[in-house]
C-alpha cells in the first residue's frame, strides 16, 4: 500500500485535533449566543426603561423563509412604534432568537429569551410542534405571555397563550360550501401525516358533510413522500371533484404536478389548499395549479381594494426588498396582528405585568392590519378577522370572495 | 387494463429515478470504498445548475446538458482538496462528506431564499396510450436512465479505463506497481460519480421542483439501495436501487402510504439479514 495510508492517518490525526478545537470554538460561540439579535431601543432613561419584546422564530432551516418574514414584520412594527413615541411612554427593545426549524435547538434559545433577557412577551413559533415545544418554557416556567401567530388546527386553550392566526372554523366554514358550489360534492383529503392535517381534516369533514358533500377518502402520507402516483390514480378513478390538500412541501409540488398531468383540472376538478399563499405559488408552474383555491386572512390581491393593506405591504417591501414576502401562510400577518394587539393591550393596561396585559389583551382590538381589522374574542384568546377566498390565475391570486365582517374563530 | 398500465408506468418511472440517483453513489462507494454523504447535495447542485441556466433565460435542456460537466468539475476539485485525504479512513470520510453536504445544502438554501422553485420540463406533452396519460418527460427519464446505465456498464467492462478502474479498486498496490496512477483513477472515478449525480439532479428537478432538501430524501433511499445491493460491484447498487424504487412506488398502491414507507425499510433489512453482503456481493463488475 506504499506510504499513502500512513500519511493519511497522520493527516487524520491532525484533522481530529483540529476538529476538536473547532468544535470547542463552535460550542463556545453557540453558548454565548449565535442566532440571537438585539435591536436596542433608540432611546431610554431611568424613568422609561425599554419594554422587551421577544421574537422566537425559524430564521434558519426548512421554514426559514417564513421565520425571516415574521422577524422582518416585527422589526418594521417596532421601528414604527418607537418612531411614534413607543408604548406607554417607553421604547420597545426587540430580542430575536432563532428556533431553527428544529425543536431541540429552539427550547434552549427560548430559555435565553426568558431567563437571560427577561422579555415581557414572546411572539413566534410557526409549526404546531414548535408551539408545543416552546410554550411551557414561556408560559409555565417563564411566567410570560405567549402570542402564536400562525394559522393552525385550533384547540390551543391554555391561559396566557393568545393565537392571532386563522383557525379551522375561519378557514373552512365559508370555504367548503364555496368549494362545493364551485367544484363539486366529492372530496378527497390527501394529507401529510402530522397533527395539523389530522385535526383540520376532522373539522373539515364535519363541514363537508353538513354542507351536503362527502369525503370519498382521507389518506395520510409520510412528510417527505415525493411520489403520489397511487393517490393521483385514486383521485382520478373515484371521480373526485375537490381535492382538499394538506400535503406540505416538498411533496406538494410533485403531487400537484402529477395531478395536473393526469388531467384532473382538465376534467374540471378543483384544487384547494388552505395554507397556499404567495410563497407557495412558485412551487409549481402556473398552469399546473390554475384554479387552485385558498382561504386566508390576507392575499396581496387584497391591496387593490384595501388601502391599509396596500400601505403596509408597500412599507414592508420598501424596508425588506427581495424574496422574503409578507404573506399570510408564513404567519407574517398573524405576527403583525399579534404585535399590534399586544401593544394596544399594554397601552390600555398601562403596565407590562402579565396579569394586567392579559386582562387587556383579552378584548384588544386593532383597526389596521394586513387584510383588515382584528379583535380578540373575550375569554377565548383567539382572534376575529376578515377572511378571503382567492383563486390562482396565471401565477397570481384573484379574490373571489371576502367575508362581510370579521369571522369568529370558534375556539376554546 | 388501463389502470394496470398506468400503475406499471408510474412504478417504473419512479424506479428509474431512484436508479439514476443511486448510480453515482454506487460507483463511488463500490470503486473507491467510501460513502459519499454529500451525494444528495451533488444531486441538488445538478438541479441548481439547471435552475441557474433557466434563470439566465437559457433553455432548460442546455442546463441539463451542462449539469454533469459542472458537477464533474466540482467533484474533481473537491476530490483534490478534501476527499482524497479520506480514503484511508472511511469513517472520517462519512463525517467529512456529511459536513460538505450541509455546507452545500445550506448555501443553496440561502441562494434560493429557502423557497421552492418550479422549473419547467423540456417536454411537457403526454403520450396517450389507450386511456392512459404518459408524460413525455417521465418517458425521457426512463430512456436516459437506461442509456446511462448501459453506458456506465460498458465503460467499466469494455474499456481500458474501466479495467484500470477495477484494478485500482481490487488491489491498489499492485495497480500502482503496474504503472497505473491510482491517484488519477480515484479522482476521475469521483468526478464521474459526481457527474452522474449532477445529471440525476438536472433530470428530476422539473418533477420535484428545486428546494434545498431535494437531495436529502434521495440520500436515505440511495444508501438503503447500496446496502441492499452490496458494495463492491456495479450491478449490486443498481439492482438495489431498482428494488427500492419499485417498492416505494408500488407499495402505496396496495397499502396505506405511511405503512408502505416503513415496510420498504423492513423488507430491505430482512433481505440484508439473509444476505449480509448485499444481493450481489461478488462479481467482476
Amino acid at each position: 500500500m506504499g506510504d499513502k495510508p500512513r500519511q493519511s492517518s497522520c493527516a487524520a490525526a491532525l484533522s481530529r485535533r483540529r476538529f476538536l478545537q473547532s468544535t470547542a470554538w463552535t460550542a463556545g460561540a453557540v453558548a454565548t449566543g449565535i442566532g440571537s439579535w438585539v435591536i436596542p431601543a433608540p432611546w431610554a432613561n431611568a424613568a422609561a426603561p425599554p419594554i422587551k419584546v421577544g421574537i422566537a422564530t425559524d430564521l434558519t432551516g426548512a421554514i426559514g423563509y417564513a421565520g425571516n418574514a415574521d422577524a422582518n414584520v416585527a422589526r418594521m412594527l417596532v421601528k414604527d412604534i418607537n418612531a411614534a413615541g413607543g408604548v406607554i411612554g417607553r421604547p420597545l427593545e426587540l430580542y430575536i432568537e432563532d428556533t431553527a426549524s428544529n425543536e431541540s435547538v429552539a427550547v434552549p434559545n427560548v430559555q435565553k429569551l426568558i431567563q437571560r433577557d427577561h422579555v415581557d412577551v414572546v411572539l413566534g413559533g410557526i409549526t404546531s410542534s414548535m408551539r408545543n415545544a416552546i410554550k411551557d418554557t414561556i408560559v409555565k416556567r417563564g411566567k410570560t405571555l405567549y402570542i402564536y401567530p400562525q394559522l393552525y388546527e385550533g384547540k390551543e386553550c391554555e391561559s396566557y397563550i393568545y393565537c392571532t392566526g386563522p383557525t379551522p372554523a375561519q378557514q373552512c366554514d365559508e370555504f367548503i360550501p364555496w368549494l362545493i358550489k364551485n367544484g363539486g360534492k366529492r372530496f378527497a383529503f390527501p394529507s401529510a401525516n402530522y397533527i395539523w392535517p389530522h385535526v383540520l381534516n376532522a373539522y373539515a369533514r364535519k363541514v363537508v358533510e353538513a354542507s351536503g358533500g362527502e369525503v370519498v377518502f382521507e389518506e395520510y402520507y409520510p412528510l417527505d413522500q415525493i411520489d403520489y402516483s397511487a393517490t393521483v390514480s385514486k383521485i382520478m378513478n373515484e371521480k373526485i371533484d375537490v381535492v382538499f390538500n394538506t400535503v406540505i412541501p416538498p411533496g406538494v409540488g410533485p403531487f400537484f404536478k402529477q395531478l395536473y398531468e393526469a388531467g384532473f383540472s382538465k376534467r374540471g376538478g378543483r384544487l384547494s389548499c388552505v395554507y397556499y399563499d404567495e410563497n407557495t405559488l412558485n412551487i409549481n408552474e402556473p398552469y399546473e395549479i390554475e384554479g387552485l383555491a385558498s382561504c386566508l386572512d390576507y392575499f396581496r390581491a387584497v391591496d387593490k381594494t384595501d388601502p391599509v393593506s396596500a400601505r403596509i405591504q408597500a412599507e414592508y417591501e420598501k424596508e425588506f426588498p427581495g424574496k422574503i414576502l409578507l404573506a399570510a401562510g408564513s404567519a407574517a400577518t398573524g405576527m403583525y396582528r399579534g404585535i399590534k394587539l399586544w401593544a394596544a393591550a399594554v397601552t390600555e393596561a398601562k403596565s407590562v405585568k402579565r396579569e394586567e396585559v392579559a386582562a387587556a389583551l383579552d378584548h384588544a382590538k386593532i383597526s389596521e392590519a394586513p387584510g383588515g381589522p382584528a379583535e380578540m374574542v373575550p375569554g377565548h384568546r383567539h382572534c376575529k378577522m376578515r377572511m378571503y377566498i382567492a383563486v390562482a390565475k396565471g401565477g397570481n391570486y384573484e379574490i373571489e370572495w371576502k367575508s362581510e365582517g370579521l369571522l369568529d374563530p370558534k375556539e376554546c | 387494463m388501463d389502470a394496470a398500465l398506468n400503475a406499471l408506468f408510474e412504478i417504473l418511472s419512479f424506479g428509474a429515478i431512484i436508479v439514476l440517483v443511486v448510480l453515482g453513489l454506487g460507483i463511488i462507494a463500490s470503486m473507491m470504498g467510501i460513502f459519499n454523504f454529500a451525494h444528495g447535495e451533488f444531486v441538488l447542485l445538478g438541479a441548481y445548475t439547471t435552475y441557474l441556466f433557466y434563470s439566465w433565460g437559457l433553455p432548460v435542456w442546455l442546463g441539463m446538458l451542462a449539469a454533469p460537466f459542472v458537477l464533474a468539475l466540482i467533484g474533481l476539485v473537491l476530490e483534490r482538496l478534501a476527499i482524497r485525504r479520506f480514503y484511508a479512513v472511511p469513517i472520517v470520510a462519512m463525517l467529512g462528506t456529511y459536513a460538505l453536504g450541509i455546507i452545500i445544502r445550506e448555501t443553496v438554501r440561502m441562494l434560493i431564499g429557502g423557497l421552492y422553485v418550479s422549473i419547467p420540463a423540456p417536454l411537457v406533452a403526454s403520450l396517450v396510450i389507450g386511456g392512459v396519460q404518459l408524460p413525455e418527460w417521465r418517458i425521457a427519464i426512463l430512456v436516459i436512465t437506461a442509456l446511462v446505465m448501459a453506458g456506465s456498464y460498458l465503460l467499466l467492462t469494455r474499456t481500458s479505463f474501466g479495467l484500470r478502474m477495477r484494478a485500482a479498486l481490487e488491489n491498489p498496490a499492485l495497480a500502482r506497481a503496474s504503472g497505473i496512477s491510482t491517484d488519477r483513477i480515484y479522482a476521475i472515478s469521483f468526478a464521474f460519480g459526481s457527474a452522474l449525480a449532477g445529471l440525476a439532479g438536472a433530470l428530476v428537478v422539473p418533477i420535484f421542483s428545486l428546494f434545498a432538501d431535494l437531495g436529502l430524501r434521495f440520500l436515505i433511499q440511495g444508501f438503503l439501495a447500496v446496502m441492499l445491493g452490496g458494495v463492491g460491484t456495479f450491478v449490486g447498487p443498481v439492482a438495489g436501487a431498482g428494488i427500492i424504487g419499485v417498492l416505494s412506488a408500488a407499495l402505496p398502491w396496495a397499502i396505506s402510504p405511511v405503512l408502505a414507507d416503513v415496510l420498504v425499510f423492513v423488507i430491505a433489512i430482512v433481505i440484508v439479514k439473509f444476505r449480509p453482503g448485499g444481493l450481489i456481493s461478488r462479481g467482476r463488475v
